[in-house]
């Protein structure tokens, strides 16, 4: 049953692609992928896509429900709020780098920056205000910069994702680069981010269930079990080309921001929720 | 004369070692030259299964052990060769995926 709706949905897709010549816009690809994602889940609710896995099947739902009375990823929020209180050597704090003194902002990032011409992430952002301010950066996929990041989103919960791809031309560029990463296959096993996420969500992979694209940055910084610990976006983005035995990129590297940008801008409407938990 | 005379001894003699060396560890030198800059060539599609061959071989190399060392670097080179080529394919392909195209 719900295979047979996975296939007419891809032959709904296959059918579309000649109308909507090449280069849609941001938001011709946006509604096209909620509409994609309705068709393939007629069941959940859009918002509910925040929630991954959790979304779309009701005994992992259940697992995880019965942790959200004691998250574990509470301390390393609490810490993150220190560590942004805490004035750096010069005086000044974090707050002063970024608009409303960094409370509920996190549902902009990345935002795309056309004065330097490029990607911004929440993370970038930490790390370049610790610069700007005479502070060594800190380290990219886990510890401090995600305990900083997921206190941030923490004051953004709920709020609705607002990303922003300007009348620009490398704005442009830097979405139809994320775009064509989220889409080619790469590695030894030849998978790109749609195999397993556009075309198989709600499918078991092992022992992993998969999420499908719409609302996967929403809930990062995440703690997983498997790490243990809060680790970043970009970490995951590793883990993820490394399981197809494709060289990871760098963290908050070009390549890496620009597709958070794309993939966070088809979440756009959704609310935020991280920091979250996630196997 | 004497001049070039003395050049054709120097290069003479200069030839004795090099043929004497132009054994495993030269074939897997080019070889191995060869593997890098394919992988290199692969750009953003790199593959963990080449980088690690041509880790392999390089320590192979180390321990003196050029026969390992230079199926190591055969192997990450076939790998790579696979990699350019997925790129390539890719440069175009993605776009008969993609949702809006
Ligand atoms: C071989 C299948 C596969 C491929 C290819 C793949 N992933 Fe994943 N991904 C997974 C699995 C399995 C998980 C863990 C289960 C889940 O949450 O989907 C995951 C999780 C994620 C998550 C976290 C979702 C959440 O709710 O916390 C993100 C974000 C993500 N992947 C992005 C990507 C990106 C970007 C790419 C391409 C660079 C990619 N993935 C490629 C299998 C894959």
């Amino acid at each position: 049953m719900l295979k047979a709706k996975v296939i007419l949905v891809a032959i709904g897709v296959a059918l579309a692609v000649p109308q909507v010549q090449a280069g849609s816009t941001p938001e011709e690809d946006r509604k096209e992928t909620v509409e994609y994602f309705k068709q393939m889940f007629p069941d959940v609710a859009i918002e509910e896509f925040v929630n991954g896995q959790y979304a779309l099947d009701e005994d992992r739902r259940k697992q995880w429900a019965s942790m959200q009375d004691f998250p574990p990823y509470e301390f390393a929020v609490a810490e993150g709020k220190v560590m942004f209180e805490t004035p750096f050597a010069n005086g000044k704090t974090y707050a002063s780098c970024f608009a409303n003194n960094g409370i509920g902002i996190r549902q902009n990032y990345p935002y795309f920056d056309t004065v330097k011409n490029e990607v911004i992430t929440l993370e970038l952002a930490i790390n370049r205000c610790r610069e700007a301010n005479g502070e060594p950066p800190l380290g990219w996929k886990k510890g401090p910069i995600a305990s900083i990041s997921a206190y941030m989103a923490s004051t953004s919960q709920g709020k609705p994702f607002d990303i922003k791809v300007p009348d620009d031309a490398e704005a442009q560029v830097a979405y139809q680069d994320g775009k064509e990463f989220y889409y080619s296959r790469r590695g030894q096993l030849n998978f790109s981010c749609a195999s397993c996420h556009v075309q198989n969500p709600g499918k078991w992979i092992r022992a992993d269930l998969l999420s499908p694209t719409l609302g996967q940055p929403a809930n990062f910084p995440v703690h997983r079990s498997k790490w243990g610990e809060l680790g970043t976006l970009h970490r995951r983005f590793a883990g993820c080309n490394n399981n197809v035995r494709a060289e990871p990129l760098p963290a908050q590297s070009e390549e890496y921001r620009n597709l958070e940008y794309f993939l966070t801008y088809m979440s756009n409407g959704l609310p935020v929720v991280g920091p979250a938990t996630r196997p | 004369m004497n001049k070039a005379l003395l050049t054709i001894g120097i290069s003479l003699g200069l030839s004795v070692p090099l043929a004497a060396q132009a054994g495993p560890e030269e074939d897997f030198n080019d070889l191995f030259a060869k593997a890098q800059s394919t992988h290199k060539d692969a750009g953003t599609f790199q593959w963990t299964v080449t980088s690690d061959r041509l880790s392999a071989a390089e320590s192979a190399a180390d321990n003196g052990d050029y026969e390992k060392a230079k199926a190591m670097a055969k192997e990450a080179l076939e790998l790579a060769e696979e990699s350019v080529a997925q790129r390539k394919k890719q440069q175009e392909a993605w776009r008969n995926v993609a949702i809006g195209n």
